[in-house]
Protein backbone atom coordinates (compact mmCIF):
# COMPACT_ATOMS: atom_id res chain seq x y z
CA UNK A 1 0.00 0.00 0.00
CA UNK A 2 0.81 3.72 -0.88
CA UNK A 3 2.47 2.96 -3.92
CA UNK A 4 -0.66 1.48 -5.31
CA UNK A 5 -3.73 4.02 -6.63
CA UNK A 6 -7.11 4.05 -4.24
CA UNK A 7 -10.06 2.64 -5.70
CA UNK A 8 -12.51 5.51 -5.96
CA UNK A 9 -14.77 3.94 -3.84
CA UNK A 10 -12.55 3.80 -1.10
CA UNK A 11 -11.32 7.25 -1.37
CA UNK A 12 -14.78 8.47 -1.40
CA UNK A 13 -15.46 6.40 1.71
CA UNK A 14 -12.24 8.14 3.36
CA UNK A 15 -13.70 12.00 2.42
CA UNK A 16 -17.10 11.30 3.35
CA UNK A 17 -15.45 10.49 6.94
CA UNK A 18 -12.78 13.42 7.03
CA UNK A 19 -15.83 15.65 7.79
CA UNK A 20 -17.23 13.87 10.44
CA UNK A 21 -18.01 10.09 11.61
CA UNK A 22 -20.93 8.48 9.95
CA UNK A 23 -22.72 5.53 10.23
CA UNK A 24 -23.38 3.28 7.03
CA UNK A 25 -26.49 4.54 5.25
CA UNK A 26 -24.83 8.39 6.18
CA UNK A 27 -22.22 7.48 4.30
CA UNK A 28 -23.69 5.84 1.32
CA UNK A 29 -25.78 9.41 1.18
CA UNK A 30 -22.56 11.36 1.34
CA UNK A 31 -20.24 9.46 -1.12
CA UNK A 32 -23.59 10.06 -3.30
CA UNK A 33 -23.97 13.54 -3.17
CA UNK A 34 -19.88 14.08 -2.92
CA UNK A 35 -19.33 12.10 -6.60
CA UNK A 36 -22.60 14.09 -8.12
CA UNK A 37 -24.68 10.85 -7.79
CA UNK A 38 -22.46 9.08 -9.98
CA UNK A 39 -21.19 6.34 -7.21
CA UNK A 40 -24.22 4.74 -5.40
CA UNK A 41 -22.65 2.38 -2.50
CA UNK A 42 -24.16 -1.15 -1.97
CA UNK A 43 -24.90 -2.66 1.64
CA UNK A 44 -22.53 -4.89 0.58
CA UNK A 45 -19.86 -3.71 -0.66
CA UNK A 46 -19.57 -0.44 1.91
CA UNK A 47 -19.21 -3.08 4.64
CA UNK A 48 -16.82 -5.38 2.71
CA UNK A 49 -14.78 -1.87 1.94
CA UNK A 50 -15.47 -0.81 5.85
CA UNK A 51 -13.69 -4.44 7.00
CA UNK A 52 -10.99 -4.10 4.61
CA UNK A 53 -9.77 0.20 6.07
CA UNK A 54 -10.76 -1.21 9.48
CA UNK A 55 -8.15 -3.72 9.42
CA UNK A 56 -5.88 -1.70 7.84
CA UNK A 57 -6.49 0.65 10.82
CA UNK A 58 -7.71 3.28 8.59
CA UNK A 59 -10.80 4.12 10.29
CA UNK A 60 -12.59 2.77 13.67
CA UNK A 61 -15.41 2.63 15.48
CA UNK A 62 -16.34 5.48 17.17
CA UNK A 63 -19.78 4.39 18.73
CA UNK A 64 -22.81 2.66 18.37
CA UNK A 65 -26.42 3.91 18.70
CA UNK A 66 -29.86 2.24 18.45
CA UNK A 67 -32.18 3.85 16.63
CA UNK A 68 -36.09 2.67 15.99
CA UNK A 69 -34.67 -0.95 17.03
CA UNK A 70 -31.96 -0.71 14.62
CA UNK A 71 -28.15 -1.10 15.43
CA UNK A 72 -26.01 2.66 13.54
CA UNK A 73 -22.57 1.82 13.88
CA UNK A 74 -20.34 5.22 13.00
CA UNK A 75 -17.28 5.30 11.77
CA UNK A 76 -14.37 7.62 12.05
CA UNK A 77 -10.67 8.33 10.03
CA UNK A 78 -8.12 7.45 12.15
CA UNK A 79 -4.76 9.55 11.94
CA UNK A 80 -2.80 7.11 9.34
CA UNK A 81 -6.43 7.40 7.65
CA UNK A 82 -6.53 11.01 7.53
CA UNK A 83 -2.28 11.03 5.77
CA UNK A 84 -3.12 8.48 3.51
CA UNK A 85 -6.43 10.40 2.21
CA UNK A 86 -3.95 13.33 2.17
CA UNK A 87 -1.59 11.68 0.35
CA UNK A 88 -3.49 10.35 -2.27
CA UNK A 89 -5.87 13.62 -2.32
CA UNK A 90 -2.42 15.25 -3.17
CA UNK A 91 -1.73 13.08 -5.94
CA UNK A 92 -4.67 13.14 -7.79
CA UNK A 93 -4.24 17.03 -7.82
CA UNK A 94 -0.72 17.00 -8.78
CA UNK A 95 -1.79 14.32 -12.26
CA UNK A 96 -4.99 16.99 -12.54
CA UNK A 97 -2.63 19.83 -12.38
CA UNK A 98 -0.36 18.78 -15.26
CA UNK A 99 -3.40 16.92 -17.65
CA UNK A 100 -4.66 20.82 -17.24
CA UNK A 101 -1.99 22.35 -18.08
CA UNK A 102 -1.20 20.20 -21.16
CA UNK A 103 -4.74 20.73 -22.17
CA UNK A 104 -4.24 24.67 -21.42
CA UNK A 105 -1.05 25.49 -22.25
CA UNK A 106 0.24 29.19 -21.28
CA UNK A 107 -2.80 29.01 -18.94
CA UNK A 108 -5.41 30.04 -21.89
CA UNK A 109 -8.84 28.23 -20.80
CA UNK A 110 -10.91 27.75 -23.42
CA UNK B 1 -47.08 -9.59 7.97
CA UNK B 2 -46.17 -6.10 7.16
CA UNK B 3 -44.20 -5.58 4.05
CA UNK B 4 -41.29 -4.01 6.01
CA UNK B 5 -41.07 -7.71 7.93
CA UNK B 6 -41.43 -9.71 4.75
CA UNK B 7 -38.69 -7.32 3.23
CA UNK B 8 -36.27 -8.03 6.55
CA UNK B 9 -36.79 -11.67 6.51
CA UNK B 10 -36.07 -11.65 2.96
CA UNK B 11 -32.78 -9.51 3.78
CA UNK B 12 -31.80 -11.64 6.35
CA UNK B 13 -31.86 -15.11 4.71
CA UNK B 14 -29.86 -13.69 1.76
CA UNK B 15 -27.24 -12.42 4.71
CA UNK B 16 -27.11 -16.02 5.34
CA UNK B 17 -24.54 -16.11 2.87
CA UNK B 18 -21.79 -14.79 4.82
CA UNK B 19 -19.33 -16.49 6.84
CA UNK B 20 -20.80 -16.94 10.56
CA UNK B 21 -17.97 -14.55 12.28
CA UNK B 22 -18.51 -11.51 9.72
CA UNK B 23 -22.44 -12.05 10.62
CA UNK B 24 -21.57 -11.81 13.97
CA UNK B 25 -19.56 -8.41 13.23
CA UNK B 26 -21.85 -6.46 10.27
CA UNK B 27 -25.75 -8.59 10.19
CA UNK B 28 -27.42 -5.93 12.07
CA UNK B 29 -25.99 -2.90 10.35
CA UNK B 30 -25.87 -4.04 6.60
CA UNK B 31 -29.57 -4.92 7.67
CA UNK B 32 -30.18 -1.28 9.31
CA UNK B 33 -28.45 -0.16 5.55
CA UNK B 34 -30.19 -2.51 3.21
CA UNK B 35 -34.16 -1.27 5.54
CA UNK B 36 -33.25 2.36 5.41
CA UNK B 37 -32.60 2.37 1.25
CA UNK B 38 -35.88 0.14 0.62
CA UNK B 39 -38.73 1.81 -0.94
CA UNK B 40 -41.91 2.59 0.66
CA UNK B 41 -43.66 -0.59 0.56
CA UNK B 42 -41.28 -2.59 -0.95
CA UNK B 43 -41.41 -6.48 -0.09
CA UNK B 44 -38.47 -7.99 -1.72
CA UNK B 45 -34.89 -7.21 -2.26
CA UNK B 46 -33.71 -5.70 -5.46
CA UNK B 47 -31.65 -7.68 -8.29
CA UNK B 48 -28.50 -5.40 -7.69
CA UNK B 49 -29.13 -5.47 -4.35
CA UNK B 50 -29.07 -8.91 -4.24
CA UNK B 51 -26.54 -9.45 -6.70
CA UNK B 52 -23.98 -7.00 -4.68
CA UNK B 53 -24.68 -9.08 -1.69
CA UNK B 54 -24.11 -12.58 -3.16
CA UNK B 55 -20.58 -11.42 -4.83
CA UNK B 56 -19.53 -9.05 -1.32
CA UNK B 57 -20.53 -12.92 0.54
CA UNK B 58 -18.39 -14.86 -2.09
CA UNK B 59 -14.77 -11.99 -1.38
CA UNK B 60 -15.50 -12.40 2.21
CA UNK B 61 -15.44 -16.20 2.26
CA UNK B 62 -12.38 -15.93 -0.34
CA UNK B 63 -10.88 -13.96 2.12
CA UNK B 64 -11.90 -16.19 5.10
CA UNK B 65 -10.49 -19.58 3.38
CA UNK B 66 -7.20 -17.49 2.28
CA UNK B 67 -6.34 -16.09 5.37
CA UNK B 68 -3.00 -16.96 6.35
CA UNK B 69 -1.92 -19.00 8.62
CA UNK B 70 -4.97 -20.15 10.09
CA UNK B 71 -3.69 -22.57 12.31
CA UNK B 72 -1.71 -22.89 15.40
CA UNK B 73 -0.27 -26.09 13.48
CA UNK B 74 0.10 -24.38 10.22
CA UNK B 75 2.33 -21.92 11.67
CA UNK B 76 4.48 -24.73 13.54
CA UNK B 77 5.26 -26.94 10.46
CA UNK B 78 4.73 -24.57 7.45
CA UNK B 79 7.66 -25.98 5.31
CA UNK B 80 6.05 -29.53 6.32
CA UNK B 81 2.16 -28.10 5.41
CA UNK B 82 3.45 -26.58 2.46
CA UNK B 83 5.14 -30.00 1.09
CA UNK B 84 1.72 -31.22 2.14
CA UNK B 85 -0.56 -28.89 -0.09
CA UNK B 86 1.35 -29.26 -2.73
CA UNK B 87 1.27 -32.97 -2.95
CA UNK B 88 -2.41 -32.76 -2.23
CA UNK B 89 -2.76 -30.50 -5.62
CA UNK B 90 -0.37 -33.09 -7.46
CA UNK B 91 -2.45 -35.93 -6.78
CA UNK B 92 -5.73 -33.97 -7.29
CA UNK B 93 -4.13 -33.01 -10.51
CA UNK B 94 -3.82 -36.53 -11.34
CA UNK B 95 -6.89 -38.08 -10.33
CA UNK B 96 -8.48 -35.24 -12.43
CA UNK B 97 -6.28 -36.51 -15.32
CA UNK B 98 -7.48 -39.98 -14.79
CA UNK B 99 -11.04 -39.28 -14.85
CA UNK B 100 -10.41 -37.08 -18.08
CA UNK B 101 -8.41 -39.82 -19.51
CA UNK B 102 -11.61 -42.71 -18.79
CA UNK B 103 -13.80 -40.49 -20.25
CA UNK B 104 -15.48 -38.45 -17.08
CA UNK B 105 -15.23 -34.68 -18.56
CA UNK B 106 -15.97 -33.32 -15.02
CA UNK B 107 -12.98 -34.61 -13.82
CA UNK B 108 -11.76 -31.10 -15.27
CA UNK B 109 -13.69 -30.18 -11.81
CA UNK B 110 -10.15 -31.41 -9.72
CA UNK B 111 -8.51 -28.19 -11.47
CA UNK B 112 -9.88 -25.67 -8.77
CA UNK B 113 -9.27 -27.43 -5.36
CA UNK B 114 -6.07 -28.27 -6.78
CA UNK B 115 -5.26 -24.52 -7.61
CA UNK B 116 -6.62 -23.78 -4.00
CA UNK B 117 -3.94 -26.02 -2.38
CA UNK B 118 -1.12 -24.69 -4.48
CA UNK B 119 -2.47 -20.89 -3.52
CA UNK B 120 -2.37 -21.53 0.05
CA UNK B 121 0.61 -23.20 0.10
CA UNK B 122 2.21 -19.95 -1.74
CA UNK B 123 1.02 -17.87 0.63
CA UNK B 124 1.96 -19.77 3.32
CA UNK B 125 5.77 -19.96 2.18
CA UNK B 126 5.35 -16.16 2.12
CA UNK B 127 3.84 -15.38 5.24
CA UNK B 128 5.98 -17.72 7.30
CA UNK B 129 9.31 -18.56 5.41
CA UNK B 130 10.07 -15.68 4.06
Amino acid sequence: MGIRAMQEATFLILTALAGGSQHGYGIITDVEQISDGRVRLRAGTLYTALDRLRADRLIDIDREEIVDNRLRRYYRLTSPGEKRLADEAARLQANAVVAMSRLHPAGVLR
Amino acid sequence: MTDAADLERRYRRLLRCFPTRYRREHEQEILSVLMAGAAEGQRRPGLADSADLVMSAIFIWWREVTRQPRWQWERRHPRLIVRLRVAIGIWLLVVGAILVGEGYWLGVLMVAPAALHFYLAYRLRHAVLS
